[in-house]
């Protein structure tokens, strides 16, 4: 008897271990999600944006044998005690340009969870949470839709996402 | 052309990069290892001292040319390759949980040596050759 899995919905998260004195400037990248939102611009490629995705793109190629290529970079804030509106990341009607992975990038948070939603064959409606840290990640299929709580009272949360094809 | 392996944390081997020759050379005109790293860390904000040169022509301790005396660091680094920086050799994954290193030629081997030669024209016709026997910690023939 054997088995051949068609399908996953691989949840891929950890800490973003950089060597001692390359670690990554979160207050830079804080300050870009922050002049982003205000002025309402793209956010800016950066040097500490590099050095996360040359991470990120390194270390999943080691361990996972794929690569990610990425496609587009944002960030948010979330006030106290604020629960995010339903996220996807893909156009249902548009599957052919849609991004294989969303990337959540723990940049300045406090007491963050992420609700993660899929269906167990038919099992629908099933959910995962999972805390994010900073300088953690948290990767799953832009498949998913997803939530992002802020649970405490007392500042706003950072959060980068970035979407990516992977090969 | 020369090239430097990218170094994770644990050892492994990230990834490997081509560098030009005039980029690591120094200042008296002599291609010079540190001088890749410098150009590295620069160039991918990625710590000088976690580049480490590769040979392309060097596999399982000797070189392609067939003078082992140029063979460098054991083997063309690999992605999941590891380091090891007591040996200054690269070597690759451990196949079978039972193989142990040969840090001289920087290759793995059975505990029982490598698979006998002793196939015969009509097995290697047949295209039989030996396989790995972990549970065993023998090697059988096989044949596709």
């Amino acid at each position: 008897m054997e088995k051949k899995v068609l399908s996953e919905i691989g949840l891929y998260y950890g800490d973003v271990t950089m060597p001692k004195g390359f670690e990554i400037d979160r207050n830079k990248l804080q300050s870009d999600i922050l002049k982003s939102q205000i002025n309402n611009t793209k956010f800016p490629s950066s040097r500490e944006c590099n050095k996360l995705n040359t991470y990120l793109r390194d270390h999943i190629n080691l361990e996972y044998k794929f690569q990610l290529v990425n496609k587009e970079t944002w960030g948010n804030f979330y006030k106290p005690k604020e629960i995010s509106v339903p996220l996807l990341n893909i156009d249902p009607v548009d599957l052919r340009n849609a991004p294989d992975y969303t990337l959540l990038y723990g940049v300045n948070v406090k007491d963050c969870s992420v609700r993660i939603h899929y269906n167990d064959n038919r099992r629908a409606g099933r959910s995962w949470d999972i805390p994010l840290k900073n300088n953690q990640f948290i990767m799953f299929p832009s498949m998913q839709m997803y939530y992002i709580t802020n649970n405490q009272k007392d500042s706003l949360n950072f959060i980068l996402t970035i979407t990516n094809e992977s090969f | 052309m020369a090239h430097f392996a990218k170094i994770g944390l644990n050892g492994k081997i990230l990834g490997v990069h081509a560098v030009n020759n005039s980029d690591i050379l120094n200042a008296d005109g002599v291609e010079d290892e540190t001088v890749g790293q410098q150009y590295l860390e620069r160039l991918h904000h990625w710590p000088s001292q976690m580049w480490i040169q590769t040979s392309y022509n060097t596999q399982g301790g000797k070189h392609k040319s067939g003078d082992d005396s140029k063979a460098f660091r054991g083997n063309y680094a690999g992605i999941g390759y590891t380091w090891d920086e007591d040996n200054n050799i690269f070597y690759p994954k451990k196949p079978y949980a039972s193989w142990v290193l040969n840090t001289t030629t920087a290759s793995w081997h059975s505990p029982i040596g490598d698979a006998p030669d002793d196939l015969t024209d009509e097995e290697k016709a047949a295209t039989t050759y030996y396989v790995w026997n972990e549970d065993a910690k023998s090697w059988d023939k096989t044949t596709l």
